[in-house]
């Protein structure tokens, strides 16, 4: 079956203490990369884990759309795992097994039952993630960035329709993210995947749709460049003393405050060019920082 | 995937995974050692084939077997619930419960991937004990050809079902928590109530209810198996059809309903969050708070102020989570099950929870508990740190390596005190629950806290050392059982000193009358060497202290180089020091003050004694005719001064000219002489043997006088059997012991047929044939003499009263010693003992019998019981036997050390354990007191009137007649009604006895010194005499017998007599009688099929059996062939309230080929509900359970 869209309708989910972790929740996530961006806390995980298949939430339907009669996700869980491939986030591995056996196992276990197709396949996935020279080596001797790859690897297994990866680039370092973000941006081609992070790069590099989502609420939704635009002669930019900051973030809309070789640089958001600001190019992660400060 | 192939890939995957790690492996070895051990040699006892069973009975293999299962069950849950948990320990659940599987694939393939893992490392017991049996040294005659079938059957009836059954419930508790702790909890607890349902399912009553609700089969295989002879346990395995297919399919069923829920339970997500990680308000910035400058410090009182507070957080640790809480509730029901075991000493009556029984019981209920907890929080202690994930973070603080690990170890040691402190506890509620009050708190907190709390506080260095030491935890745990094994295994090895036995200590038995006696000493050393051993132990374990991240053990042992400071070699200097100042303490007191022997020395002792002297066994010797002895008891110092004069009189007709004493090596022989008259041709000192050859042989008639003193006194402590007859409070020594003795005697040989095998010795008669007239020439009591004038002086401290057989003629005090002054006015066997103690008397008088008890002055609660068993005793025995020959009769009680009471000529020591303590409150338990008291007085007849020779057949009239005298006493004092329970319990422990029997069984008038025969067997066959022939008629009997052959000269009366007597008085119809119940041994397997009643026009009721009878003859190795009958049973009914109806002798007839089912039908007067024959259980039946049966409408 081909998979089109993604649709979530009026997701709410609570934990015990009255704390609300999804409200109200409502996406449409087409096919390609779609970002979903949010601070810690803010409902991805859970999100991502109730599309998953490993969570119910309290109300609301999760739909995969495409040729056919679709998928209900909630209801439907093993139909859904046939076409899924999840990276969770922040997984363990069986650590006295080789990556190729246990790959092996979850081939078997995708239903890739014939064992020289599996064979197969294996092999091409962990030359794909580029650890085919490890494949013997067992799981507990992978540093961070291997077992990154290992999941992706298990990800990928069975040409999967429907691609969660959940704060997959946080531990790696410059050089194993960028390869990873190329390996996603090749797949997403008739595949909707979908990218949980609080990395804005990430969304910024690879994305062609996003939502912010904070305090488990989605604040917005669109393509990143249209969002951008959005902002466009709003944002401005100063260099101050640490010491000053306190007063303008009182006169103004600070969105962020970095250093930039020791000296502190403001943006803020206005309407109208505030006094001894400079205009600057926003970007995404402008984008989202006024998102979460409207919304706050 | 579904279906087949999922359950399959997921079976396979476990299984090669768990094939390539070490554990199933590991495991696997242990078992088949164990399994080796139990069949290659007797370190190792797991049930066992004992007697004329074979080592490799097919009966005694699926006893082992299933035995072992019920250890597997820990191994199951280890490989079978953990291969489930084990996603979510790694959290790998997520990559799995995302892929398209099945519940039912995912847990079954798990579940039969462990399983089987299990059940393969098992198996390994089996091929142990197969190799086993092979081996070259095993005693080829004890076993049976080599058959790999009963091995499998097994395997496949009672082991695999066990672990299957078994996992899938604990299955079912890991993975609907998640947790594995919640699974070994759940084996823990089961453990638990299984051991104590057992002791309670013991009862009669309950056996098919016990065998099913057995999951491990053992109840059902000992249900089937239960008066199996040796012959069928050699050949045959349990079939399929009784109660071990039902409790088969009983918990298979239940394992698949465990394993259904489990499924239809599980969801394939992720595990419940209980509450959420709070979301910090992100956008407000931290407050700019300056963080103060603290002071520092970094010395050794930082380090012990370090040390208290890690040790407890640690404790706290331990001590509030859940395994723990659930652990210490498990080990109270088990104090309470271990409780009621022990306080029901015999025929099920309890005795008093007096409070050192009491400590016991915890110690014993709490044992196992203490090594879990021990062994488990050892390892999860040092491990903590590392398996959060915080040990790079504690590791890289600024304290001293001992700091963590005295706070592990001190936080062990807490948690050690919280369940000992539970135990005392749930033991004071029991005693207060008794009604018994006199709490004796100090002797809690000696025996609980004082010496045990010791042992556990080193196994808790041990175990923390291997931990640390090996730097795995699970080696660790391995190492701990290995230890445990090794242990156990060591003394069965003869490897028995303690000094190389880990945490061993010689026992110190406790007795209300001597405390803790003369053992505190020993006791006392030895942990104060172990204490510096752990010392060390713990010395060492700082050095090698595992901290940072590489811990490979080259790097440790070149760490530990670099952390020796001068501290540390002091302290490890001065443990050494102390470690080999004690041990050569223990050493001087075990090796060098005393004789340490090796459990095989003193056999070869036996073996040097018979090669080097049996050959004088024939020599002519004198007899003793007259004793006159002076004891002195010095019981602080524990010293026993004993001489005296034996007077020896020549009564064969030719002259003796060699006289062969022998001495018990460890005295200190001050003089011997025989007046003068005898030079010492050879002194064998390690054997105590000596030959005199007389300057003047001795005339046939003539006399001599031997003159002897020796001194008994026990120079610091061996390392075991540390003289307990001599002690401070409660001396209780016999003749057999402490004064010279003349004469081979074959009764010191080694009696076990296979011990004798191995050492080439010939085989050995047990005793002489009952028309033996050389060997009736003396008593079975005594080769050295028929009977004895006796007197004795017997000196004391002041403070304890001496006693002997014999009227006290004499009482005097020198100094700080007292003096007393036995004698004898007749002659008595030549058996007599010795007591001093602390004593408060209580006289009482049964017409000119002077009645007194010595008792321990707190243990007078059951003292009125004897004495009215005394006077009631003495009121049937006199009136149908013969007088009582003394005029006196006095019970003392002697510490706890042995538990018997023995008659000796009007004195009957009592111990402590067995009927001062006994609680006869409920008047429904059989009073034990009552009838021992009446067996010991009777004895006073049957043995010191009537005595017979050393043949077979002779404790026939001294224990039989005794039982039965008692048996009489107690009937008219508790009616028949309880005398049937009695009789059941002698029925059982009869037939049981007969299964576990050595050599070989013989008729009653034949028996052999055989407890079960002469005892158990003993009580039915008279109780049966008298019920056929009536009660006068059998004392007529033995009234006659006594006036015939009491207190006679040699040659001595034998069974034969004693028969004759009693046919004399048996009317023809029953003369069969004496056949079956005397010389023969006969049973019966009598059936009632079916019963069935109906009311008669006269008010009556008919009743009519459907029987099966047989009857059948077994020769002495327990194969019984049938033979016709034409007997004599009675047949019954009784009433709803149990009373008997009907009762009346019928008279069978039956070929003894027949088979066929016969029906009877008598008349009762009132409505029955059961019916049956031989309802009383006159005659010894196979399976007495089913003469009676429910009566059926007609």
């Amino acid at each position: 079956m081909t998979v089109n869209k993604l649709v979530i309708r009026d997701l709410d989910k609570t934990y015990p203490g009255k704390v609300w972790a999804l409200r109200g929740i409502d996406l449409d996530i087409p096919q390609g990369m779609f970002g979903l961006l949010g601070p810690n806390g803010a409902g991805k995980s859970s999100l991502m884990r109730t599309v998953a298949t490993l969570q119910d939430p309290d109300h609301g339907t999760i739909r995969l759309e495409g040729d056919g009669d679709g998928i209900d996700v909630l209801r439907e869980k093993d139909a859904v795992r046939r076409v899924l491939g999840y990276l969770p986030q922040g997984f363990g591995v069986y650590p006295h097994v080789d990556a190729v056996t246990l790959l092996d196992h979850f081939a078997l276990l995708k239903g890739i039952t014939q064992r020289g197709e599996r064979k197969a396949v294996v092999e091409a996935l962990l030359n794909r993630v580029n650890l085919w020279s490890h494949r013997r080596k067992k799981l507990g001797g992978y540093s961070g960035g291997m077992r990154q790859r290992f999941g992706i690897a298990q990800a990928l297994l069975g040409h999967p329709k429907l691609i969660i990866v959940d704060e997959p680039t946080a531990g790696l370092d410059p050089q194993e993210r960028s390869r990873f973000l190329n390996l996603l941006a090749e797949i997403g081609e008739q595949t909707v995947v979908v990218l949980s992070t609080h990395i804005v790069d990430d969304v910024a590099d690879l994305c062609a749709n996003m939502a912010i989502i904070a305090k488990g609420q989605v604040l917005q939704t669109g393509e990143p460049n249209d969002a951008i635009d959005a902002l466009r002669g709003k944002t401005w930019r100063r260099t101050i003393d640490k010491a000053e900051l306190a007063q303008f973030e009182e006169a103004h809309m600070v969105i962020s405050t970095r250093l930039v070789a020791g000296r502190t640089v403001i943006h803020v958001f206005s309407d109208e060019v505030p006094d001894g600001f400079a205009p600057v190019d926003p970007d995404l992660e402008d984008v989202y920082f006024v998102t979460l400060k409207q919304a706050a | 995937m579904h279906g087949f192939r999922a359950f399959l890939g997921f079976f396979s995957f476990e299984l090669r995974t768990r094939v390539r790690q070490p554990a199933m492996w590991l495991f696997f070895v242990v078992f088949a050692a164990l399994g080796f051990g139990a069949m290659a040699s007797d370190a190792v006892r797991i049930g066992g084939g004992v007697g004329q069973t074979a080592i490799n009975a097919p009966f005694v293999i699926a006893q082992m077997l299933s035995i072992m299962s019920v250890l597997g069950i820990l191994l199951v849950t280890a490989f079978a619930s953990g291969a489930v948990v084990r996603d979510f320990e790694h959290d790998a659940y997520q990559l799995f419960y995302t892929k398209p599987i099945r519940v039912a694939d995912y847990l079954l393939g798990r579940f039969a991937g462990g399983t089987f893992a299990a059940i393969v490392s098992l198996g390994g017991t089996a091929v142990g004990m197969a190799v086993g049996t092979m081996m070259p040294w095993v005693d080829a005659e004890r076993l049976v050809a080599f058959s790999a079938t009963p091995y499998l059957h097994t395997m496949v009836v009672l082991v695999a079902p066990n672990l299957m059954v078994m996992g899938a419930i604990f299955f079912s508790l890991a993975t609907l928590t998640r947790r594995m702790m919640w699974a070994y909890v759940g084996v823990a607890g089961f453990l638990v109530l299984y051991v104590v349902s057992q002791a309670y399912i013991g009862d009669l009553d309950n056996d098919l209810v016990a065998a099913l609700a057995d999951p491990f089969g053992i109840g059902a295989l000992q249900l089937e198996t239960r008066y199996w002879t040796a012959a069928e346990r050699n050949t045959d395995v349990v079939g399929l059809g009784g109660a071990m297919g039902l409790n088969r399919a009983l918990w298979l069923l239940v394992g698949a309903g465990f394993m259904a829920f489990s499924i239809v339970r599980f969801k394939l997500q992720a595990p419940a969050v209980r509450s959420p990680r709070p979301t910090a308000a992100q956008d407000d910035p931290p407050p700019e708070v300056m963080v103060p400058v603290a002071s520092r410090s970094f010395g050794p009182g930082t380090q012990l102020r370090q040390l208290m507070v890690q040790a407890k957080v640690e404790l706290r640790g331990v001590v509030t989570g859940v395994a723990f809480l659930v652990l210490a509730v498990f080990s109270v029901i088990n104090v309470y099950g271990s409780a009621h075991g022990m306080t029901n000493a015999m025929f099920g009556t309890p005795v008093y929870p007096v409070t050192q029984l009491m400590v016991r019981v915890v110690d014993q209920g709490m044992a196992l508990f203490m090594l879990i907890v021990i062994t488990f929080y050892a390892g999860e202690l040092v491990w903590k740190e590392r398996k959060i994930g915080l040990s790079e973070v504690t590791d890289a603080m600024p304290t001293a390596n001992w700091v963590p690990l005295l706070a592990k170890l001190l936080a062990m040691w807490g948690s050690v005190l919280v369940l000992l402190g539970v135990g005392m506890m749930t033991a004071i509620a029991i005693q207060i629950i008794g009604g018994y009050t006199d709490l004796e708190l100090a002797l809690y907190a000696k025996g609980l806290f004082g010496v045990n709390l010791f042992d556990w506080a080193l196994l808790c260095v041990l175990a923390i050392f291997f931990q640390v030491a090996v730097n795995n935890r699970n080696l660790g745990f391995g190492l701990m059982v290995a230890y445990f094994v090794v242990s156990a295994v060591l003394p069965a090895l003869d490897f028995n000193h303690m000094l190389y036995r880990p945490n061993s200590a010689p026992s110190g038995p406790y007795s209300d009358m001597n405390g803790y006696g003369h053992f505190v000493s020993p006791m006392g050393w030895m942990r104060v060497y172990w204490a510096f051993f752990a010392m060390g132990l713990l010395l060492i374990a700082n050095l090698v202290w595992a901290r940072g991240t590489d811990a490979r053990f080259a790097l440790r042992l070149r760490e530990a180089r670099r952390r020796i400071t001068g501290l540390n070699t002091m302290l490890l200097g001065f443990a050494l020091l102390g470690f080999a100042a004690a041990g050569g303490w223990i050493f001087y007191n075990t090796n060098v003050l005393n004789d340490y022997k090796p459990s095989d020395a003193s056999e070869d002792e036996q073996e040097q004694y018979e090669r080097k002297y049996k050959q004088y066994e024939g020599l002519p010797h004198p007899q003793i005719i007259a004793s006159d002895l002076n004891v002195d008891i010095y019981p602080e110092a524990r010293r026993l001064e004993i001489g005296g004069r034996f007077t020896l009189r020549n009564r064969h007709d030719v002259e003796i000219s060699e006289i062969h004493v022998r001495v018990d090596p460890v005295a200190t022989v001050r003089a011997l002489s025989l007046d003068d008259l005898g030079t010492l041709d050879h002194n064998d000192t390690a054997l105590g043997y000596r030959i005199y050859r007389l300057t003047e042989p001795l005339a046939p008639n003539a006399e001599l006088a031997v003159d002897f003193s020796f001194t008994f006194e026990e120079d610091g402590f061996p390392n075991s059997g540390s003289n307990r007859e001599v002690v401070e409070n409660g001396t209780f020594i016999h003749n057999d012991r402490y004064v010279p003795h003349f004469g081979y005697d074959p009764s010191l040989e080694l009696a076990a047929p296979n011990e004798r095998r191995e050492r080439d010795l010939p085989e050995r008669t047990r005793m002489a044939a009952v028309d033996d007239m050389d060997a009736r020439m003396h008593t079975y009591i005594s080769r050295e003499a028929t009977w004895i004038d006796f007197s004795a002086t017997v000196s004391t401290s002041v403070d304890q009263v001496a006693l002997a057989p014999g009227y006290l003629v004499r009482e005097w005090t020198e100094g700080d010693r007292r003096y007393f002054r036995y004698e004898m006015d007749a002659p008595i066997l030549n058996l007599y003992g010795f007591l001093s103690a602390r004593y408060e008397t209580v006289r009482d008088k049964w017409n000119d019998v002077a009645i007194e008890i010595y008792h321990h002055a707190p243990h007078g609660r059951n003292v009125a019981t004897m004495i009215d068993s005394v006077k009631k005793s003495l009121d049937y025995y006199t009136a149908n036997f013969s007088p009582y020959q003394h005029r006196q009769l006095r019970i003392v009680e002697f510490p706890r050390y042995a538990s018997y009471a023995q008659s000796l000529p009007n004195i009957v020591p009592y111990s402590e354990a067995i009927g001062f303590i006994a609680d006869l409150r409920d008047t429904d338990d059989i009073d034990y007191v009552f009838y021992v008291t009446a067996h010991e007085v009777a004895h006073q007849w049957w043995a010191h009137q009537v005595i017979g020779g050393n043949v077979q057949g002779s404790t026939l009239m001294s224990e039989t007649l005794s039982q039965y005298s008692a048996l009489m006493v107690m009937e008219k004092e508790y009616g028949r009604a309880k005398m049937k329970k009695f009789l059941r319990h002698e029925l059982d422990k009869y037939l049981q006895g007969r299964s576990a029997e050595l050599h070989r069984e013989l008729p009653s008038m034949l028996v052999e010194n055989q407890p079960y025969i002469h005892y158990n067997k003993g009580s039915l066959v008279m109780y049966a005499l008298r019920e056929y022939l009536g009660e006068e008629a059998v004392n007529r009997a033995l009234a006659q017998y006594i006036r015939d052959v009491g207190f006679q000269e040699p040659p001595f009366t034998n069974s034969i007599e004693f028969v004759e007597a009693i046919r004399a008085e048996t009317p023809d119809k029953y003369a069969y009688l004496i056949e079956d119940l005397f010389e023969t041994i006969t049973l019966y397997d009598n059936r009632v099929t079916q019963a069935r009643a109906r009311a008669s026009a006269d008010g009556k009721w008919e009743i009519e059996l459907s029987l099966t009878l047989a009857k059948l003859r077994a020769d002495d190795k327990g194969a019984e062939s049938p033979i016709g009958m034409s007997d004599w049973i009675q047949v019954g009914a009784f009433d709803a309230q149990d009373r008997p109806l009907g009762l009346q002798m019928m008279h069978f007839e039956q070929d003894p080929d027949a088979s066929e089912s016969m029906t009877v039908t008598f008349t009762v007067d009132e409505e029955p509900v059961r019916a049956g024959i031989d309802p009383n259980v006159l005659l010894i039946d196979r399976n007495p359970d089913d003469n009676v049966r429910a009566v059926d409408s007609w």
